[in-house]
């Protein structure tokens, strides 16, 4: 059944393809199309370098009036991902606009990487690395990314 | 955003398990839009409430019918659609004009920074539910206000309608930034006032959104405030100031009726 959500995302997943933004990149399960896989690529010059990091997409009927669920599954050390692989990231929340599509969800969630927010942290012990011992903030980061090549 | 100082990502889920329940609630008992009701049908809800009594009774000197929107945080836009439309479809001049207006609108987003992709999707609804309301469609005026009421009771329609108003709203207050600023209580920029209050759907509405919207449409509003304020008689206020009012509203601290003026 064609719905406003299953339509909005074969034109998500459309524009993902024939557009895709640089190293990120995401696909309807194949049986659901509420249910994405996704990837995300550690950006370059940041302790995420090399990863690849796995998520899901959940999304609801609601989509794009109300944003998707998403998490990573790939463990992930960050001030902003809590211990689930769930996110916290304001335009998941309370910043969420209905112009957001898959597309910008992912490029948003890969510059989190980049630039943590320490003020609202999901993982308090990342969070206080990453403030007062950057050099074992970036070595747990780094054991991560190890682990994200055999996940 | 709050700053969280535990490791629990549970508790958000619970609250939004929480509030989803809720709103289950109200969207399986009330329509987004209802059909004409007679005013009188106020009465029921503040009997026994002397000041509202009374002010009920005077604002039944001037309007006969209201109809209810559902309460999800989106009663001002979606009343103020409806309500528009409601209008346009009688004044066919009126609605050819705001159908130039609402074409052109997408452009001006886009220019304003609105990604085309995706307000693309919502213009289009847009446009397709103001073209099936057309005033010189088959069938005349009742056919058309049933498809409006149809469409508007449509949850997919419904919301888009909703969405695209919004965005209209949020890119006026980009545009006049610094008039609008001056409506915003504390620190918070415009910028950040329209990605917290404007764009997120069920969001309520305050005046900085009714006369950013109807500046934009070039429409006037004209709500009736029903609160518990002194001197037995219901306050109007006209948006934009001094305008022909072509919607009305009752407002009740929280939400937006609209309303059918004798």
């Amino acid at each position: 059944m064609s719905t406003p959500a299953r339509r909005r995302l074969m034109r998500d997943f459309k524009r993902l393809q024939e557009d895709p933004p640089t190293g990120v990149s995401g696909a309807p399960t194949d049986n659901n199309i509420m249910i994405w896989n996704a990837v995300i690529f550690g950006p370059h010059d940041t302790p995420f370098e090399d990863g690849t990091f796995k998520l899901t997409i959940e999304f609801t009927e609601e989509y794009p009036n109300k944003p998707p669920t998403v998490r990573f599954v790939s463990k992930v050390f960050h001030p902003n991902v809590y211990a689930d692989g769930g996110i916290c990231l304001d335009i998941l929340q309370n910043r969420w606009s209905p112009t957001y599509d898959v597309s910008a969800i992912l490029t948003s969630i890969q510059s989190l990487l980049s630039d943590p927010n320490p003020n609202s942290p999901a993982n308090s012990t990342a969070a206080q690395l990453y403030k007062e011992n950057r050099r074992e903030y970036e070595k747990r980061v780094k054991a991560c990314v190890e682990q994200s090549f055999i996940d | 955003m709050e700053p969280f100082t535990h490791n629990d990502g549970n508790r958000d889920e619970l609250i939004i398990q929480q509030k989803r329940d809720i709103e289950k609630e109200i969207s399986d008992t009330t329509p987004l839009i209802s059909e004409q009701l007679p005013l009188t049908c106020l009465y029921a809800e503040y009997s026994g409430d002397e000041i509202f009594t009374a002010k009920i009774q005077d604002l039944s000197k001037k309007y006969k019918f209201i109809r209810r929107t559902r309460p999800d945080g989106n009663c001002f836009f979606r009343a103020f659609a409806y309500s528009y439309l409601e209008y346009l479809i009688s004044n066919n001049s009126a609605y050819q004009e705001f159908k130039k207006l609402a074409e052109e609108s997408k452009e001006k987003l886009v220019q304003l920074g609105f990604p085309s992709f995706t307000l693309e999707d919502f213009h289009e609804t847009f446009m397709e539910v103001i073209q099936r309301v057309s005033p010189d469609n088959a069938g005349g005026h009742s056919t058309v206000q049933d498809e409006l009421h149809k469409i508007f009771n449509e949850q997919g329609y419904s919301d888009y309608v909703v969405v695209y108003l919004r965005l209209i709203t949020s890119g006026k207050l980009q545009e006049e930034a610094d008039f609008y600023q001056n409506f915003i209580e504390g620190d918070l920029t415009i910028e950040a006032f329209r990605h917290l209050e404007v764009e997120p759907m069920y969001k309520e509405s305050d005046h900085i959104h009714i006369i950013a919207l109807c500046t934009a449409l070039g429409a006037g509003v004209r709500v009736e405030y029903l609160d518990r304020g002194e001197g037995g008689t219901v306050k109007a206020h006209d948006f934009p100031e001094g305008s022909e009012p072509r919607i009305y509203l009752i407002y009740r601290p929280g939400h937006y009726d609209i309303l059918y003026p004798n």
